[in-house]
């Protein structure tokens, strides 16, 4: 697992109170975290401060898996 | 109208968080209005409210707490303990076939306040994600509703301190029309908040303390906080599944001053129509009613119009109907009073004892009614009135007696 990775989930557990276990790549964000889409706003502004990066609306959305949020994450950071 | 029988209270409030321990506090003289320690209070006229010490969330997630504004919690707590009661499961019924009908005054404004604080402090990006769902008027009857997978017809109803009374009425009307088999209703308030105090302290009719009904020297009311809710059912299918039939609802009318944007009518014409209203869908008479549960808001014209307008519908008799307002001991809750005050009612059918206004000194010439003050008085209570009373001139009354 690499650091960006780890950060993401260690947000994800701490930001919805859920089970290191649950944040797994393949969880889809709405029907396996049961994320709404403010809670959404929360991860956004979150992950903005976490890794100090701009997302703009719509780039993270709760029809996302997990997997897909670190790739969008990593990719803003290499860019 | 259709008799409804009341087949569970619950209740949190400052003199306690469940029924028992709240009757064994609100008969024990002590008082519950206390210094506000949430804030720095000093800067307002009045500085003292009734405040619930400690509320139990251990059974809600910290993920949906941190969502929710007190008001909200408040009213999830008071439905657990109401359908605990009850003993009733909803994950076992239809959730088309049982309502939520919530009323408060104020909407979530301690979530409100420090939002809107960062807002401009901060931008919009200091603002929580859940401000916008948090802080309205039917938070917690959406609350509710998702906690418990409920479905069937629901309202808010907000019509200031009449709404917990008037969500009642009207959901004891849906059930009554079997378009429900379960209604919950009450009201919740968590005004004890600086922007929410100052809002009642600029009205003009906050008291410094004692809050003291229908005492010459009365001078407003005090705030306090907490939620009630009761489960309402058809009396016949109540029989049917052996529930526990705290009390029947038995008739509900409400009418407007159209007067004064704060004050009632001085003569109390439309709470005479809503107490005759009232008796006339319980087909009830005037001589059956042996206690009234008043408003109690303890201003001048407040107290004086409910008085006349008792007077005007039960004749001389009026001066012999034993009337309380015990919400003087723990606070006006505000949207959530009119449930509370149904609670307390229930409560002394049930005991055969009326709970007393407090803090009551002076007699005023005008508020000339039997009052119950400072003390508890024995007495059977077969059928009572309640009276709930909102700014701008709501009158709402219900009529309630003793299950046989």
């Amino acid at each position: 697992m690499d650091k960006v990775s780890e950060k993401v989930r260690e947000l994800f557990v701490k930001s919805f109170h859920l089970e290191p276990d649950e944040v797994t790549d393949e969880a889809d964000l709405q029907r396996d975290l049961e994320m709404d889409s403010t809670e959404v706003v929360e991860l956004v502004v979150a992950l903005e401060q976490e890794f100090e990066i701009k997302i703009t609306d719509g780039e993270i959305t709760n029809r996302q898996k997990f997997g897909d949020v670190v790739q969008t994450i990593r990719s803003k950071l290499v860019s | 109208m259709k008799k409804i029988a009341i087949t569970g209270m619950g209740i949190i409030a400052p003199p306690g968080t469940d029924k028992v321990g709240f009757w064994q506090n609100l008969v024990s003289g002590k008082s519950f209005i206390s210094p506000i320690t949430r804030f720095d209070a000093a800067a307002y006229p009045s500085q003292i409210a009734g405040q619930i010490a400690e509320v139990d969330t251990s059974y809600l997630s910290p993920r949906l707490l941190k969502k929710m504004d007190r008001f909200s919690v408040l009213a999830l707590v008071a439905t657990e303990k109401a359908l605990q009661d009850a003993g009733v499961d909803l994950s076992q019924e239809d959730p088309y076939a049982t309502g939520i009908f919530l009323g408060n005054a104020l909407g979530g404004w301690l979530y409100a306040e420090t939002e809107l604080r960062d807002l401009y402090v901060e931008g919009r990006a200091g603002v929580s994600p859940y401000m916008a769902s948090a802080w309205f008027p039917a938070a917690p009857q959406g609350q509710v509703s998702i906690h418990y997978g409920i479905k069937g017809h629901s309202k808010t109803v907000i019509s200031d301190k009449a709404s917990a009374l008037m969500a009642i009425g009207h959901a004891a009307n849906i059930v009554g029309k079997r378009k429900l088999k379960f209604a919950l209703a009450g009201g919740t308030e968590a005004p004890v908040t600086p922007y929410a105090l100052l809002c009642c302290s600029t009205e003009g009719s906050l008291s410094r303390g004692p809050y003291r009904p229908f005492d010459k020297e009365r001078d407003g009311f005090v705030v306090g906080e907490g939620a009630a809710v009761i489960v309402l059912e058809d009396a016949e299918l109540a029989r049917q599944r052996g529930a526990t039939i705290h009390g029947l609802i038995t008739g509900f009318a409400t009418s407007c001053d159209g007067a004064h944007r704060i004050m009632p009518d001085p003569e109390g014409k439309g709470l005479i129509k809503a107490i005759s209203a009232a008796l006339a869908r319980a087909d009830y008479k005037t001589d059956e009613i042996d206690y009234i549960s008043a408003d109690g808001i303890a201003t001048q014209v407040g107290d004086i119009s409910e008085a006349k307008a008792i007077k005007n519908v039960f004749g001389p008799r009026g001066r012999k109907i034993p009337v309380s307002a015990p919400k003087s001991t723990f606070g006006h809750l505000l949207g959530a009073a009119g449930a509370v005050d149904l609670v307390i009612t229930v409560l002394a059918m049930q005991q055969g004892s009326i709970p007393p206004t407090t803090n009551y000194q002076t007699p005023d010439a005008e508020c000339d009614l039997d009052y119950v003050v400072n003390g508890c008085r024995e007495h059977e209570i077969k059928k009572a009135l309640i009276i709930s009373r909102g700014r701008g001139g709501v009158n709402t009354v219900l009529t309630v007696e003793r299950s046989q």
